[in-house]
């Protein structure tokens, strides 16, 4: 896994990839964080993070697209499942380098501004801390979701075109539910919507199950790909 | 070492291997022949475990591919068709991330700087893959293979792209591997195989055609026996006299080669070896013998043979066509009423 990990890492910064990734959502953190200076106050920061929602869910699939479908196109599959480890550690290897370029994002965008501003005024760092938790959840289920599908092509462009569909679909599920007029729909849709879960969290509320249902998310997609690498030694 | 048992893999309708079953022991190196599409491929990553079989079983040093997978993955060093390099590292990148994937224990720096000279890579040791030429890539890939130093390697067409040199090259480490590990290495080019194995397994359809030793395949599997003399003397009664020794099956004449000097060719009984008393018999008519050669099947005759039709030279299956009732009764028509069976001329093309 510590192998697969160091490899995945490393190939996202020899190529602009990661680089590109990181710098975009820096220059979106950058940005809005700008205009919540602009109003005034650092009581806006769960804005920020707010706005900063669905550009991360865009961002994703490109992060995710190449994972799994790369080695099937390269063939390098062949060495990684001949070699004396199981399915799941190498898929979570890969899943855990997806989320690092995440991670090196969002910590670099999300929190270094807030740093700074806390030098000369004092933000609350407890909804910062939360807002910025609360981002790195939906952000591995989404990657999660981002390396399942990008197992299920060898292309890269479908793999980004699907997760990119996918994470949309999420993004703005809840609303369907104002146009559905039944109520056990509603209550799914409602269930399911990131968005609905994320809102939670930019209110400054730290609830646990949202963040059971993100990391439930990201497990049972980490499985998923798992298993769909397995079914490709049966077919 | 590797036990493989009615390996049968389906792709959907396609039936790529059908009840293939070999057993290799320890430090043998093996070769896999076969046409392209023949199944070479499949067989080995089913044995690497990268594939799974529809049915059967293999067992590598005991262990079986599907209980522990990993205990037999650890034994062994794929070098796959086309070699699983990651083009966005240098070589030095990709043989320590090999090294530290297959959990080795070996010392790194010492193991890695070894395995490249014995490949002659470490001029390109620093270098980007994706800017390396096939060959280098192919020595990469074999590298690769033989990091942790496995004792089984399954090299799937390693010579592939190489140029002459490299062939020669890498054929002689591979014959150096063989010394202390199992080797399997496929192949569709026969001398290779021929030059460096010790054991040849034909694969055709997906079908294991013929298994044998290198040096004894062609004359065991030969499903005749010939010779052809060239000797100074009558026609009609030299081939007279030739078909009349013990051992010969059959001899007709093949025309005059040179003034007076005919030749003949001699078909024998499989165990029997007619040389001796064929001397013998020119020197007391003072026949004068110009050549004699054997014309068994070279191995390359075989090769084509055995991989153009679909008839198998395996002892099971003459068994089993000999229990076919149909068979039978066709064997029976042929005492009876000589050639006019419709069934004698087919059966007379399977023996062949």
């Amino acid at each position: 896994m510590i192998a697969v990990f160091k490899r995945e890492v490393k190939s996202f910064f020899n190529s602009p990839i990661g680089y590109v990734c990181v710098a975009v959502l820096c220059a979106l953190y950058g940005f809005y964080y700008y205009q919540a200076m602009a109003l005034g106050s650092s009581g806006y920061i769960p804005s920020v993070f707010g706005a900063m929602f669905s550009f991360c869910m865009m961002i994703i699939p490109i992060i995710t697209m190449r994972s799994m479908s790369d080695d099937q196109k390269n063939k390098t599959d062949q060495a990684l499942l001949t070699a004396p480890v199981g399915v799941g550690s190498i898929v979570l290897g890969k899943f855990l380098a997806c989320f690092f370029v995440y991670f090196v994002g969002t910590a670099l965008g999300g929190l270094l501004p807030a740093a700074v501003m806390s030098t000369f005024s004092s933000p609350a760092w407890g909804e910062i801390v939360g807002n910025f938790i609360g981002t790195l959840l939906y952000g591995a289920a989404m990657i999660a979701i981002g390396v399942f599908i990008s197992s299920l092509t060898v292309s890269q462009v479908i793999a980004a075109i699907g997760t990119f569909l996918i994470s949309v679909l999420l993004m703005y599920i809840d609303m369907i539910s104002s146009a559905v007029d039944n109520e056990v729909v509603d209550a799914v849709v409602q269930w399911i919507s990131f968005n609905n879960r994320y809102d939670v969290f930019t209110q400054g509320i730290f609830s646990i199950s949202n963040v059971v249902f993100f990391l439930s998310v990201a497990a049972v997609f980490i499985f998923l790909t798992a298993r769909k690498v397995e079914s490709r030694r049966w077919s | 070492m590797i036990e493989v048992k009615n390996l049968t893999k389906r792709y959907g309708q396609n039936l790529a291997l059908d009840r293939v079953s070999f057993t290799i022991q320890e430090g043998t190196i093996v070769g896999f022949l076969g046409p392209n599409g023949a199944g070479k491929s499949t067989t080995m990553n089913i044995v690497t475990g990268y594939l799974s079989a529809t049915s059967g079983e293999v067992t590598v040093g005991g262990k079986s591919i599907l209980e522990d997978p990993n205990l037999v993955k650890r034994q062994i060093g794929y070098l796959p068709e086309q070699p699983p390099l990651y083009q966005d590292m240098t070589v030095k990148e990709y043989l320590y991330f090999m090294y530290e994937l297959k959990k080795t224990k070996l010392p790194r720096e010492k193991h890695i700087k070894e395995i490249c000279r014995l490949v002659k890579i470490d001029n390109v040791y620093n270098r980007l893959i994706a800017n390396l030429s096939k060959g280098y890539k192919q020595r990469v890939g074999i590298a690769q293979a033989l990091i942790g130093n496995p004792p089984v390697l399954i090299l799937d067409e390693p010579t592939v792209g190489l140029d002459p040199k490299q062939i020669i090259e890498i054929r002689a480490l591979i014959k150096t591997l063989g010394r202390n590990h199992t080797v399997i290495l496929s192949s569709h080019i026969l001398s290779e195989v021929q030059a460096v194995c010790e054991r040849i397994i034909v694969i055709n359809n997906g079908r294991l055609v013929a298994d044998g030793a290198t040096d004894t395949l062609a004359h065991d599997l030969s499903p005749e026996h010939r010779l052809t003399l060239r000797a100074e003397a009558p026609e009609q009664e030299l081939v007279q006299q030739v078909s009349q020794l013990p051992g010969v099956v059959e001899a007709f004449s093949l025309g005059e080669k040179e003034p007076g000097v005919y030749e003949v060719s001699v078909e024998t009984e499989p165990d029997a070896d007619v040389r001796r008393p064929l001397f013998s018999l020119l020197a007391q008519r003072n026949w004068p013998l110009l050549a004699l050669k054997n014309s068994d099947l070279t191995l390359e005759d075989l090769f084509l043979r055995l991989t153009s039709t679909d008839a198998a030279y395996l002892p099971e299956e003459q068994e089993a066509a000999s229990l076919d009732p149909e068979q039978d009764q066709g064997q029976d028509g042929d005492t009876d009423q000589d050639t006019s069976s419709p069934e004698a001329p087919e059966k007379g093309e399977n023996e062949q």
